[in-house]
């Protein structure tokens, strides 16, 4: 993705550009400004005139005022999240969401037609959701306000989070899916999946710098995965069966590392025990 | 071969005639003319081809013309509602093709709907096939612009023929100064058409003024072959079997020396992407086709 550094000094059509109070302000805390992504739907009160700086990456001083191709980008698929129950994570969700921002529905031509980016884009959106949250409830523990959690039951807590953010979409979840599975796909998925997962053990508290590493994360993986499809296919009153299979995963996880450490442990003990007996032996 | 004698100027005259307006003298073909020279005898050229347009393309291209028209359209991907102005668009290829697109969608659209309905009533689901019945290109529509009036007329009876009536507009007006409002049109396509047009740059702002916020314009048009072997056998393919098989097919092997002439004169595919950057289009990008035999040009007023 490319910033052409001066053109944004045109008279762009759409992209937004900061009112000039903006521009008096010192360059460092007007690059500082970032936009919060808005709710899906109609913000009627952010008409041209709004406060709108937003930071564009390289480029010379002014294109700092204007938003960036990515951001607009960004805004539309935003926008188009609302229209995926109704037809899908198409181009035309994209072009109906197009059209709220007061765009052609044209500019879904901007995307690919198989509504990958909508996809990954919502993915994405539901990781950062979900890395604040677990923020948030880190803040608290380490202020007093909350007890730490055990290992289990902050995993079965985690995946919760993450999955019940699926929900309003979760009709057509299962072409979502498919289409993250497509080969042009698949680096960023999977890119998505790992750094969530990779979150989500960080705030479990996980510092190993073994092997243990990898597992714990192919684990959780394998957790996530199952129970996501699991949860495609429920169909009982607010999943009850998808968080109890959940549960019952996140024990069997759990029972395997004791038992791995067990088996640990006893072989340690088994090679001491004929140890002892070699040197017995050999006196 | 009088061809080869053109052949012989200097390169740095050749680039100085690149289609912006570099004072009066301009390119036709190999010739140098001015501006007025050129606008009439580009449109002496279609006037005298415009009957037996379809069919040269056909021969000339072996057909493959069909496939880079198709893929146009694809690439636009219009759905029901859009607007398109078909620039250039003469014999009503594009339009024809949009609205065929535009209708399979459509119908798509409206199966999937029903398949959600499951529970109505006899009432209302015979009400919502007299709806929609009416509605079979979803308010989409096509206005086809042309410079040539010879070659519009050609294409209104070719949609009296193939039966395309709703949906479709003919408008006589110049790519470089169009005849409509500002902020109309959703998609502006200019399909084999850019090359002609004398002021490529007014084209461009004009087609930027047109066109709504987030709007897009595509650009269908022979460019430049980066292959060494295959530029080679595709100019000895133009220069020497397109003229003859314009004078066998149409009797007219002047004009299509000129087509021929007037590909090599347009801009490659880089300086038509700056060119449309600087007419203020967002997200400009190129596709060749056919190894850059032909190129589509994209790009978004943001």
């Amino acid at each position: 993705q490319h910033y052409p550094p001066l053109r944004a000094l045109q008279a762009s059509a759409v992209l937004r550009r900061a009112p000039d109070e903006h521009k008096k302000e010192p360059l460092t805390s007007s690059s500082q400004q970032h936009f919060d992504s808005p709710p899906a739907g109609h913000q009627p009160e952010q008409k041209p005139q709004g406060p709108r700086a937003s930071y564009t990456g390289q480029g010379g001083q002014e294109s700092e005022d204007y938003e960036s191709e990515e951001q607009l980008q960004h805004r539309i698929l935003t926008a188009a999240l609302e229209f995926v129950p109704e037809h899908g994570w198409t181009a035309e969700a994209i072009a109906e969401g197009a059209k709220t921002l007061g765009l052609s529905v044209a500019a879904a031509g901007m995307f690919h037609s198989d509504g990958s980016e909508l996809i990954l884009h919502f993915v994405s959106e539901c990781n950062s959701k979900l890395s604040e949250l677990l923020e948030k409830e880190q803040k608290l523990v380490q202020l007093g306000e909350a007890e730490k959690k055990p290992i289990d039951e902050f995993l079965r807590d985690a995946v919760e989070a993450r999955l019940r953010m699926l929900i309003p979409y979760i009709e057509k979840w299962p072409q979502a899916l498919s289409v993250l599975l497509l080969p042009r796909n698949i680096p960023s998925s999977l890119n998505l999946l790992t750094s969530m997962i990779d979150d989500i053990w960080h705030y479990a508290g996980d510092q190993s710098t073994d092997f243990n590493w990898y597992t714990r994360r192919a684990v959780l993986t394998g957790i996530y995965n199952t129970t996501e499809l699991v949860m495609m296919q429920d169909s009982s009153p607010g999943f009850e069966d998808t968080w109890r299979f959940l549960e019952n995963r996140v024990a069997d996880a759990m029972t395997m590392s004791n038992t791995a450490s067990q088996v640990q442990s006893t072989g340690e003990a088994v090679v001491q025990g004929l140890m002892g007996a070699a040197v017995t032996v050999s006196n | 071969c009088r061809c080869r004698a053109l052949l012989s100027r200097p390169a740095g005259a050749l680039r100085a005639r690149r289609g912006l307006a570099a004072g009066p003298e301009m390119h036709f073909g190999f010739q140098t003319v001015t501006e007025e020279e050129r606008r009439e005898k580009i449109y002496q050229v279609f006037e005298n081809v415009a009957k037996k347009y379809d069919v040269m393309n056909d021969s000339m291209t072996l057909g493959i013309h069909r496939v880079w028209k198709d893929i146009l359209v694809h690439k636009m991907n219009p759905c029901p509602g859009t607007l398109l102005l078909d620039v250039a668009g003469g014999t009503g290829d594009i339009a024809f093709r949009f609205i065929n697109y535009v209708r399979s969608v459509r119908k798509r659209q409206l199966q999937r709907k029903l398949k959600h309905h499951q529970n109505l009533s006899w009432q209302e689901i015979f009400e919502s096939y007299q709806k929609d019945e009416f509605n079979s290109l979803g308010d989409s529509q096509v206005v086809v612009c042309d410079i040539n009036r010879e070659m519009l007329k050609v294409g209104k009876e070719k949609a009296q023929h193939l039966g395309y009536s709703e949906g479709l507009s003919w408008v006589l007006g110049n790519a470089e100064e169009l005849p409509f409002d500002d902020d109309k049109f959703d998609v502006y396509t200019i399909a084999f058409g850019i090359r002609n047009v004398t002021r490529i740059d007014l084209a461009l702002q004009e087609a930027y003024r047109v066109l709504k916020p987030g709007g897009r314009f595509l650009c269908l048009e022979f460019s430049h072959v980066s292959n060494p072997l295959l530029s080679r056998l595709y100019d000895l393919y133009s220069f020497q079997v397109i003229p003859v098989l314009g004078e066998v097919i149409a009797g007219d092997w002047r004009s299509y020396q000129y087509l021929v002439e007037s590909i090599r004169q347009f801009p490659p595919q880089e300086e038509l992407k700056a060119m449309i950057e600087d007419a203020g289009f967002f997200k400009v990008d190129y596709e060749n086709l056919n190894f850059g035999i032909v190129a589509i040009h994209s790009g978004f007023k943001l």
